[in-house]
């Protein structure tokens, strides 16, 4: 079992280099071999996952270590009911991303860096979900943002994909220092690098703790270095499907849930404030953001909030199954939007699409599915996962055991406001893509079976997914005891999505049919990066300008000046080479003279 | 005999030696005071050499041996101070200036 582990963790990366190797040598290879690594990936992390499911105990493998160095780091996995669904989630995902995306870049003369890509980022996520050693951890953790750069960058000939590169990039870099310094100071109080070493320390880990809490935040685009994300919607859309369901968005809900006993009350309200704002303020983003792929990612970053509002309140199940459940139909929903961006000719803007429903049928169906998870319709899987957490909100009003209770009521308050604006934005995406009126210049196709399969594939844990919460010990073991179902609960919460619903068809219906909440302007941009760009991006532009002034006017001077008096003490010397042979010897004669005088002298 | 009389001798010879490089004009000046430099040297090594007694001669070796370069150096000399007459018709050292730094001054 220990080698297979291995093996699972290296394979990703094997497939990467073989991938890579075979390059443009070999379209129809490249094609193989990246589904077909990505298959033995997913083979091999059921071999190792499902054991670990339910009741098993955690199985830890130490490799290697160092041994120069105290405390040691060492090459080791710990693989438990966490590690085991969360390697599940990405292998499944990246498998149906790199199968989608033989029919999504057909001729996409970049597929075999893209495909090499892919694999390093599931080898990355993989690493960070089975690492025991939080070095090994960082070292996942950081190559899934270098492939997220590279990956979002991949149409590099469009500026917004460069920027969006870059600023995804600088936002989560600048949060892994965090991580960085807080697995120091944890090594440091623990003498020991180890994850298994920490949770179950008496070590004081609030500083620790508070700096997690900061590199989540950026990895998992919270308030406030939540702006990357919208930002990283020019990447090709499975990568978009892959990033905010499986990978990178998902390591900062799992790192925390993972260092659970390491946070204390102070870095738990933290969370629970960072977490409120964000889900709010990205639900209304999503409600008037006129693309698609925008819509989903502001979705993304407050379905994130919910989890990270669930560990906030102590509901550790919940918010994990609510990452598998978004996992799922976040990762179907853009596959979807892929298909119709794919459909309607490369625009994301929904003021292209409209009426799809017809042509699309396999689209709109899984679609439908989709969103109806993702605005908590009974009795899909979105349905329970959110309800456990806003039951999970209830019970923290009412007992405040983990944080006090005023942060306790604005995350109950900030959820609830959150459920309504998410079935809110929900249906107006779903209405504005698939009906109303179709743009009859629009040569609409239906995608290819490898794109229009993985949508399917990806609907049937979403329907059927709503099953594990009545009995969670069977995937999460004893973490998991308490049955998450719960019958007033799912009453409440199915009146709620049923008015807001009815309320936004009123809406719609009053405005004749027409999006109320379109934006007056293409594209809003939010005043965080406003915000962003009056305290860091022009205080920096102006430094540098003044670096440069500095530079030229101050170092150059002086570095010009020594030129010149070199120069100068050159021109001095020239004026000894007269040609005279007898005048060089004459200073020879005297110089030995004077050299035996003053040997003479000083002996 | 002393050993300082050989070596005032070899000090003698060896300043007008000098003086012979330095001052005199005519290459051929020149090239008999770079001459007499060497066979100053060579009177020094001969006079330690009979003064420590060494038994390998090491000295009067070195001496030969500088004879031999001198023969090689004076020979070699004569053939560039012929070249330097056929080119510019005088052998006047301080009339060849071409090796000068002309862009001074």
């Amino acid at each position: 079992m220990k080698w297979v582990t291995l093996l699972l963790l290296l394979l990703p990366f094997t497939t990467a280099a073989v991938t890579l190797y075979a390059g443009h040598r070999n379209e129809g290879a490249v094609k193989g071999l990246a589904v077909g690594g990505s298959l033995l990936t997913l083979g091999l992390a059921f071999v190792v996952a499902v054991p670990q499911l339910g009741d098993a105990a955690p199985e830890t493998s130490v490799f290697t270590k160092t041994d120069a160095l105290e405390p040691v780091i060492s090459l080791a996995t710990h693989v438990d009911q966490l590690s085991a669904v969360m390697i599940l989630l990405a292998s499944i995902v990246s498998f149906l991303v790199q199968l989608y995306s033989v029919g999504y870049l057909h001729d996409d003369p970049r597929y075999p860096s893209y495909a090499t890509l892919v694999s390093i980022f599931t080898g990355s996520m993989l690493t960070v979900v089975m690492a025991d050693d939080l070095w090994m951890l960082l070292v996942g953790w950081e190559l899934m943002g270098v492939c997220s750069y590279f990956l979002i960058s991949h149409h590099w000939e469009l500026a917004e994909a460069r920027a969006g590169a870059v600023k995804a990039f600088l936002m989560t870099r600048t949060a892994d220092l965090g991580l960085l310094f807080a697995i120091l100071l944890i090594g440091d109080r623990t003498g020991s690098y180890r994850i298994t070493d920490a949770v179950v320390s008496a070590a004081d880990f609030e500083l620790p703790a508070l700096l997690l809490v900061v590199a989540v935040i950026g990895k998992s685009a919270q308030f406030p270095l939540h702006s990357w994300l919208p930002d990283a919607m020019p990447g090709p859309t499975p990568i978009s499907a892959l990033i905010h369901a499986a990978t990178m968005v998902a390591a900062g809900v799992f790192l925390v849930a993972r260092m659970y006993p390491v946070f204390d009350a102070d870095s738990l309200t933290l969370l629970a404030v960072v977490a409120s704002i964000t889900m709010l303020v990205s639900a209304f983003y999503a409600l008037v953001t006129n693309d698609l792929k925008r819509v989903l990612a502001w979705s993304t970053v407050s379905q994130l909030a919910y989890m990270f509002a669930a560990l906030a309140v102590g509901a550790w199940s919940a918010a994990v199954l609510h990452l598998l459940a978004h996992g799922a139909f976040k990762a179907l929903l853009f596959l979807g939007a892929g298909s119709v961006v794919h459909a309607v000719g490369g625009r994301t803007s929904m003021t292209a699409m409209g009426g799809l429903r017809e042509k699309l049928p396999d689209t709109f169906t899984t679609m439908t599915v989709g969103f109806g998870a993702l605005a908590g319709v009974i009795p899909l899987v979105g349905f329970f996962s959110k309800d456990a957490i806003i039951h999970a909100g209830l019970d923290e009003v009412r007992h405040h055991e983990v944080i006090d209770e005023q942060a306790a009521w604005l995350v109950l308050i900030a959820m609830l406001v959150t459920a309504a604006l998410t079935v809110a934005y929900s249906l107006r995406a779903w209405l504005r893509v698939f009906f109303g009126p179709v743009d009859p210049d629009l040569e609409v196709h239906e995608s290819p079976a490898t794109m229009r399969v993985p949508l399917y594939l990806l609907a049937v844990p979403t329907v059927l997914g709503g099953l594990v919460f009545v009995d969670p010990s069977q995937v999460l073991g004893e973490r998991g005891e308490e049955s998450l179902f719960h019958g007033s609960m799912a009453i409440a919460m199915t009146a709620l999505v049923a008015v807001v619903a009815a309320l936004v068809l009123y809406v719609w219906w009053s405005n004749d049919g027409a999006d109320p909440w379109a934006p007056p302007v293409e594209e809003l941009q939010p005043p965080e990066d406003l915000v962003y760009d009056v305290v860091l991006v022009r205080p920096l532009h102006a430094l540098a300008r003044a670096v440069v002034i500095h530079d030229r006017e101050v170092v150059d001077s002086y570095a010009n000046g020594a030129g010149a008096s070199a120069r100068g003490l050159g021109w001095l010397l020239r004026l000894a080479q007269n040609g005279s042979v007898q005048q060089y010897l004459m200073v020879v004669v005297i110089g030995a003279a004077a050299i035996a005088v003053a040997a003479g002298v000083l002996t | 005999m002393p050993l300082w009389w050989p070596l005032l001798l070899a000090s003698v010879l060896f300043a007008i030696g000098v003086y012979g490089v330095l001052a005199r004009r005519n290459a051929i000046l020149v090239l008999m005071g770079v001459e007499l430099m060497l066979n100053a040297v060579n009177i020094n090594l001969v006079a330690f050499d009979a003064y420590f007694r060494d038994v390998l001669h090491s000295g009067q070796t070195l001496a030969l041996f500088t004879i031999v370069i001198a023969a090689a150096e004076i020979g070699l000399a004569l053939a560039i101070v012929l070249m330097v007459f056929r080119t510019h018709g005088h052998i006047e050292v301080d009339e060849l200036r071409e090796l000068a730094d002309r862009d001074v001054a």
